[in-house]
């Protein structure tokens, strides 16, 4: 009896652990049986991503981990430069008819889906059309002023406008994905649509299996027009998942990825320094940290009180504490980045915390009891906790206000709460980084224009003036005068004081240099080093 | 035995429901909503009013909440707000992880739990006594991240013995497949069944040393049975009847060590599934994530109580 009590534990123990393994072990590696290839294989190259792709459709995706993948699938009309600039694509080039009222983008005739179609105009009208049709992502509000799409013809693609609007063909080429018409128009409602599975793509790579929670493998596209000799010099990409920045950092130095796709941190960049291998790539920031001044609070409503506490930040303190030094410093609310745009007129504010003082005390503002602070100036600063640099920032901002008699409160919350009460305007100083803004005049439109409720006037502003200065800008599709109009209204957002601009950031992109070569930078941390264009120009290392 | 089997299944039920509608209406409590984290440049009100309509929450709370214990009740979980497919397929995908590293530390707890509590009852106060204590309580204090941390640093980024993140190196198939899983599943077997482990000894040699001041003890010495066999085969049957519950009860702490050693380790199991989706809001998904893992923990712990009951039949009057 003692025997078969013990041999049926055992058996009982053996057939879970074996159903346990089998569980796992069975399906384990199954999706990844057609991809062949080891990353033994020289041209793979391994990439750190933070989460698993969340939705595969490229028309409604807004995750920056999807786009990674995705945007070198399909292909986009335009691309960004290193230099923040707008650089063909699939489209060789565009203009504007009808004073404006046209776009009219000519395409490459050379790209190609993976299933062998070529791809055409037709392609590019049916996306815009199902993103107008089922409001998909953020490209919708760029598709705002469209009233009809034509494609007289297989590389023609003509966009008819309401009203002019200048960026309109920088803003939707560059944001709006390409997906295969004849492979999507039989998916019915694109808003229900996952696609995860038989990709067909145009872009240098195209997903071929995954293997959810670990990793992404992508195959070469093998007729790719913008990789040097027709198609990418690695034959596969391996996006791997890790939890987090840290953990992918030590993947990097044990040579299980090969980059990373996230930057590095300022804090962190320096542990590489020792290693041979690993090279880091700076690249510049399209968005930027900023406060931001709810003019519905009855003293940021003054123009005296939002311009004395711009003197009382001390950004050089900032830049130099928190980030290490690797920023720059700007005046108004367009990023230096934007070289065409840069308005060299206008300077930041001082730190002045005295200038302040005198300031709100020629406003009328009282110390009564002389605390050190002015009598019922007290103003919240809300922030997403989560967010080291800012937090940090809102500490310093606190201390040097104080100097110049201004009591802040920390509001820094939760990311969920955050978001909420910004969106509701519950605030009084929202301190924040924007993300990526591809052009000065969606930027203006969307931070300062009262008339546009989708928008993120996190000011509130309510200006005629302002107002006026945007929709005449919107309108002029003459270069010259276009930048002329973007400076002026860049010299009023810093003379009221609307926002103080703090910094652009500097992003650093680690890679495995003795391996792969040839990655070419975009600026913002949605692109770095992983676009569709970088991926194609990569060569590894012989 | 029937009667008691109804009631605990009844309770089993009732249990499932609490988990399943606190956590719809603890979701919706927080602030915001799905597209609230979308918000990235320009969302006009008309598409974030589109967004709501297909994900449905445009509709009243309770309605909500009617529709999806109706969808419940015929075996749909949703649809996901971010990934658009069934939520029941996500999370199956990942399921498997979280069964063979959550039931591997199960198993290696107790079977490392058992000799410990054992040996530390035999040796009262004696110095093996007061170290397997010392162990006990220190371990009693460990806090899952953070020992999956240190072990994470330590064994994989310092010593490069074991992987530091993922389940299995992906180009492994055959035989080195599953010698690549169990590499893979060291470390975050390891954090959970030293945080599992102090409870569960303690609990043991307690329950030990009581039994074995009982009379049956002293009359089987006196019968002369060897030490041995009245420590293992009738010491431990009765001093492992409370720690039966204790084996239940650990089962939700494992659950919930898990999403934390799945998250650290990277590990894609539901767990890292539950983390990556309260990130995004992606209520279907959490909501179902957490179902499967109120249903497994039910059913345990009422399985934990029947085995009980089959044990020590007085439980059952």
């Amino acid at each position: 009896m003692k025997n078969i009590v013990k041999g049926r534990w055992r058996v009982a123990v053996a057939l879970g652990a074996v159903a346990a393994l089998g569980l796992s072990g069975c399906s384990l590696n199954e999706d990844n049986a057609s991809s062949g290839s080891g990353s033994g294989n020289g041209s793979v190259l391994r990439i750190g991503t933070t989460t698993d792709v969340s939705n595969f459709n490229p028309l409604q995706s807004l995750s920056k981990t999807d786009s990674w993948i995705l945007n070198a699938m399909y292909p986009h009309l335009l691309r960004i430069d290193e230099n923040a600039k707008k650089a063909p694509e699939l489209a060789k080039e565009y203009k504007y008819e009808d004073g404006g009222k046209t776009a009219v983008f000519t395409l490459r005739d050379d790209f190609k889906w993976t299933d062998g179609k070529p791809v055409v105009a037709e392609d590019v009208k049916f996306s815009a059309e199902m993103i107008m049709k089922y409001k998909l992502g953020n490209v919708a509000a760029k598709l705002t002023w469209v009233e009809s799409i034509e494609a007289p013809d297989a590389t023609t693609v003509k966009f008819k406008l309401s009203q002019p609007y200048a960026p309109f063909a920088e803003g939707v080429g560059f944001w709006m994905s390409i997906v295969p018409k004849h492979v999507f128009e039989s998916a019915g409602d694109l808003s229900k649509f996952p696609n995860d599975s038989n990709w067909v793509g145009a872009g240098p790579f195209v997903l071929d299996s995954m293997t959810k929670g670990q990793r992404y493998v992508m195959k070469r596209n093998e007729n790719y027009p913008l990789a040097p000799g027709g198609k990418a010099a690695v034959s596969q990409v391996e996006y791997r998942v890790y939890p987090d920045v840290n953990t992918m950092m030590l993947a990097l130095r044990n040579g299980d990825i090969d980059m990373m796709g996230t930057p590095v941190p300022v804090s962190a960049a320096k542990t590489f320094e020792n290693d041979s291998k690993i090279k880091l790539e700076k690249v510049g920031a399209l968005g930027f940290a900023h406060l931001t001044y709810n003019m519905n609070n009855k003293h940021l409503a003054k123009q005296e009180v939002r311009q004395a506490l711009s003197m009382s930040v001390d950004t050089k303190a900032i830049i130099s504490s928190v980030l290490q030094g690797d920023a720059q410093q700007m005046a108004g609310p367009i990023s230096p980045i934007f070289a065409d745009y840069d308005n060299t007129e206008i300077q930041p504010y001082a730190y002045d915390p005295d200038g302040a003082k005198a300031k709100l005390t020629a406003a009328g503002y009282r110390d009564g009891n002389g605390d050190g602070f002015f009598d019922g100036l007290t103003i919240g600063v809300a922030c997403d906790q989560s967010n080291a640099n800012i937090t940090r920032v809102v500490q310093l901002f606190r201390e040097s206000a104080a100097k110049a008699g201004i009591k802040l409160e920390n509001q820094c919350v939760e990311r969920n709460t955050f978001l909420t009460r910004t969106k509701n305007g519950e605030y009084d100083i929202d301190a924040t980084q924007w993300g990526v803004f591809d052009n000065p005049m969606d930027q203006l439109r969307s931070t300062y224009l009262s008339s546009n409720p989708g928008g993120i006037n996190y000011n509130l502003l309510k200006s005629d003036e302002m107002d006026k200065l945007i929709n005449d800008a919107a309108g002029t599709t003459d270069p010259e005068a276009f930048k002329v109009k973007i400076k002026n209204i860049d010299k009023v957002v810093h003379e009221q004081a609307y926002l103080t601009p703090l910094y652009v950031e500097n992003f650093q992109f680690a890679y495995n240099a003795s391996k792969f070569t040839g990655f070419v930078a975009s600026p913002s941390d949605l692109l770095g080093m992983v676009t569709a264009y970088s991926l194609a120009q990569v060569t590894p290392v012989k | 035995m029937v009667r008691f089997v109804l009631s605990r299944a009844l309770k089993a039920v009732l249990t499932v429901w609490i988990a399943i509608t606190s956590t719809f209406f603890l979701l919706r409590l927080l602030p915001g909503d799905p597209t609230t984290l979308m918000v990235e440049g320009d969302m006009t009100p008309e598409m974030q009013a589109a967004l709501l309509k297909t994900y449905g929450l445009d509709r009243p709370l309770w309605e909500q909440y009617v529709s999806y214990l109706r969808e419940l009740l015929q075996g749909n979980l949703g649809i996901s707000f971010r990934q658009l497919q069934p939520v029941t397929d996500i999370i199956l995908d990942r399921l498997p992880w979280t069964l063979l590293l959550a039931g591997t530390a199960f198993i290696l707890t107790i079977a490392v739990g058992i000799p410990i509590g054992v040996t530390a009852a035999v040796n009262r106060g004696k110095l093996m006594d007061r170290l397997l204590q010392g162990f006990g309580i220190s371990a009693n204090a460990l806090f899952v991240p953070s020992v999956a941390i240190l072990l994470l640093v330590f064994f994989g980024a310092q010593l490069g013995w074991f992987p530091i993140g993922g389940a299995i190196d992906p180009d492994t198939r055959g035989a080195a497949a599953y010698l690549s899983l169990a590499h893979h599943l060291v470390l975050p077997v390891l954090s959970l069944v030293l945080v599992q482990l102090g409870p569960y000894a303690l609990t043991l040699r307690t329950n030990m040393i009581e039994v074995l001041g009982e009379d049956y003890i002293r009359a089987a010495q006196a019968r002369g049975l060897s030490a041995r066999r009245r420590v293992w085969k009738h010491g431990l049957r009765n001093a492992i009847l409370p720690a039966l519950t204790l084996m239940g009860l650990q089962l939700g702490t494992l659950v919930g060590g898990a999403v934390l050693t799945e998250t650290v380790f990277a590990y894609p199991g539901v767990g890292r599934l539950i983390y990556e989706a309260v990130g995004q809001q992606d209520y279907p998904v959490i909501q179902g994530a957490f179902i499967m893992l109120a249903v497994t923990v039910v059913i345990a712990n009422a399985l934990t109580d029947m085995l009980y009951a089959v044990l020590n039949p007085r439980i059952r009057l």
